[in-house]
């Protein structure tokens, strides 16, 4: 049987003439013909040209190939508009060290995504708590969290903006409260980057919740009891007993909220479109998609890209492993 | 013990929480049926009586900026979740059952595009659909929306295949049934919750999508209700009333379409945290 099996395959699939016995089990010489009649269709693929091949052909020419002309248009002074395309080897990263831009679009990036991942966490930890009952009222409120999650980052953003702007409605609300300069959350310099890392944490907040409250109704009720019975406290449960069961909710969390800060790009493109001034609000997805799109500098912005991708793929793979190890030791 | 003594505090601070968490929205929703001069001056207030101007003056547009980027948002998304559930279900299967080592790297590989973000490639993507002749075109959207996504499905599915024995499938290929046909009829069905799960995770995200159609469609051959909301600020930056209605039509059709499948987004959300 196996062996009818075998030579099936050497015919239908080149790329596989071999296969582990255990994976094809038995099979009827009725399999065989059946095989033979959809080889017919797909011939020469067979099984992986079939389920395989598809899906991988999609991800390679518009994931792969691009990844690669990322890279290899960052050593060369590729623009559309002003051929012929030169090697410059590292040149682009050179100019990018004394890009003062670019270090202020890194540093915002960073600072976006710290301040997304760590007030998301904590105040999606504490409405989870709040929310972790099961009657009908923390039910809806839950909706009420998850709802900007479902939304648009652009609608979003258009109400943020309606909301902070200078004469907005949170600003009416505290020229009626009695405050006669209240802030300019947009276009004060030195605070818009902080209204763009709020609103991005708004809408990443019913995520967490959602995330913290199933990992709360993993943790069962005769734990919290049997500490609760041995005289633990609330404070102490929680950090015992409650915490620890958490783990992989905050790992799910941590590496999305990471991800989400760092390709931070459509509150900007609509909000504040890298301002007030020259590029206070700027990301790193911002600068790249403006060198590319408005200057026409693809080499310099290929450049940028790969910065980005290192810099994105290197945080998060760190972050992944080290809340994981945290996952198993405890 | 706490709970029984501050009985009454926990459900006073979640609903005040949650009221200010919701401000935001409730600004929108109540001013959409808010004729224009009345929301600067009562932004807060309640639409009485309603209007449905707002909303007309958005369906009856002479650009038609809403009704023809409606029109392509539900045709990309449509096509896009439909052929990634399909394609990511079918290399999710065959990755989670091959024990080649092809399959090992493929699979590393498609991980590693869960990383990646669109402003990194979305140049040469550009150049790969004007070779392909697809740049500005639906179609060319939707192409790069299944390959940029299908990591997401394959990761999903492959988790969830392994859940499936294997017994069934061996059975049904003893029963002569082909490879196709034990994938359609056997382990497609079962894999059910995943597809529900990739279905709508991916429509909200592919609706929701405002760079990759922005730049791929281009400016002058129509775009999709996200890239519309935008447009649409562009030319009416001080017509709250006009903006929050295409905010609010533009938004509804996905709210119904996540609503409807509610259930399966938190489990299939929750399934994957609680496993980590």
């Amino acid at each position: 049987m196996t062996e009818i099996q075998h030579g099936t395959r050497g015919e239908v699939d080149p790329a596989a003439p071999r296969q582990s016995p255990s994976h094809g089990g038995s099979r009827q010489r009725g399999a065989a013909i059946r095989r033979r009649a959809s080889a017919r269709i797909w011939p020469k693929l067979g099984r992986f040209g079939l389920f395989a091949l598809p899906g991988l052909v999609a991800y390679v020419v518009f994931v792969l190939i691009p990844i690669g002309m990322t890279g290899y248009y960052s050593f060369t002074n590729r623009n559309p508009f002003n051929p012929p395309t030169k090697w410059v080897g590292l040149r682009n990263y050179g100019d990018l060290l004394g890009d003062q831009e670019f270090r202020q679009a890194l540093v915002n990036t960073v600072i976006i995504a710290v301040i997304v991942t760590v007030f998301a966490n904590v105040g999606g930890l504490l409405i989870a708590m709040l929310l972790d009952r099961p009657t009908k009222l923390y039910v809806a409120l839950r909706g009420i969290f998850f709802t900007p999650v479902v939304l648009s980052a652009v609608v979003i953003s258009v109400i943020w903006q309606a909301v902070l702007t200078d004469d907005g409605l949170l600003n009416s609300l505290l020229r009626g409260l009695g405050v006669d300069h209240p802030p300019g959350w947009l276009s004060d310099p030195d605070l818009a980057l902080y209204s763009i890392a709020w609103i991005i944490t708004w809408q990443m907040l019913g995520f967490c919740v959602v995330v913290y409250l199933a990992g709360l109704q993993g943790v069962p009720r005769e734990l919290q009891e049997a500490a609760s019975i041995d005289g633990a406290g609330r404070l102490a449960r929680f950090r015992n007993v409650t915490w620890p069961m958490l783990a992989p909710a905050l790992t799910i969390n941590t590496v999305m909220l990471l991800i989400t800060g760092f390709k931070a790009y459509d509150q900007i493109q609509v909000i504040t479109n890298g301002g007030p001034g020259t590029g206070t609000t700027s990301t790193m997805a911002f600068q790249v998609v403006q060198t590319a799109f408005n200057g026409n500098h693809i080499g310099y912005s290929s450049a940028m890209a790969a910065v980005m991708l290192v810099l994105v793929a290197t945080v998060s793979v760190i972050v992944l492993r080290l809340l994981q190890r945290r996952e198993v030791t405890q | 013990m706490d709970d029984r003594t501050h009985s009454w505090l926990r459900p006073l601070v979640a609903v005040f929480v949650g009221a200010v968490f919701f401000l935001p929205l409730y600004l929108v929703v109540v001013n959409v049926f808010k004729p224009g001069a009345d929301i600067v001056p009562h932004p807060a207030g309640l639409p009485l009586p309603p209007t449905l101007d707002n909303i007309s003056a958005v369906l009856s547009r002479p650009d038609n900026l809403f009704t023809f980027g409606l029109i392509n948002s539900i045709a990309v998304t449509a096509l896009s979740i439909t052929i990634l559930t399909v394609l990511s279900a079918m290399l999710g299967h065959y990755l989670a059952r091959s024990k080649r080592v092809l399959a090992k790297v493929a699979m590393v590989t498609l991980l590693c595009g869960l990383m990646i973000p669109v402003p990194v490639i979305l140049e040469p993507i550009t150049g790969v659909l004007k070779t392909l002749g697809l740049m500005t075109s639906l179609q060319g959207l939707v192409l790069v929306n299944v390959g940029y996504y299908v990591p997401f499905g394959v990761l999903l599915f492959m988790g969830f295949v392994r859940s499936v024995p294997l017994e069934l499938e061996e059975a049904a290929e003893l029963d002569g049934a082909s490879k196709l046909r034990v994938f359609w009829q056997v382990v497609f069905p079962l894999l059910r919750p995943a597809s529900a799960s990739v279905l709508i995770f991916l429509g909200v995200w592919i609706w929701n999508d405002f760079l990759t159609p922005l730049i791929l469609l281009g400016p002058d051959s129509g775009t999709t209700v996200t890239v519309g909301v935008y447009r649409a600020i562009g030319q009416h930056q001080s017509d709250f009333g006009a903006v929050f209605a295409f905010m609010f039509l533009a938004t509804l059709p996905i709210l119904v379409f996540y609503l409807a499948l509610q259930k399966n987004f938190v489990k299939g959300l929750t399934g994957g945290a609680v496993k980590g």
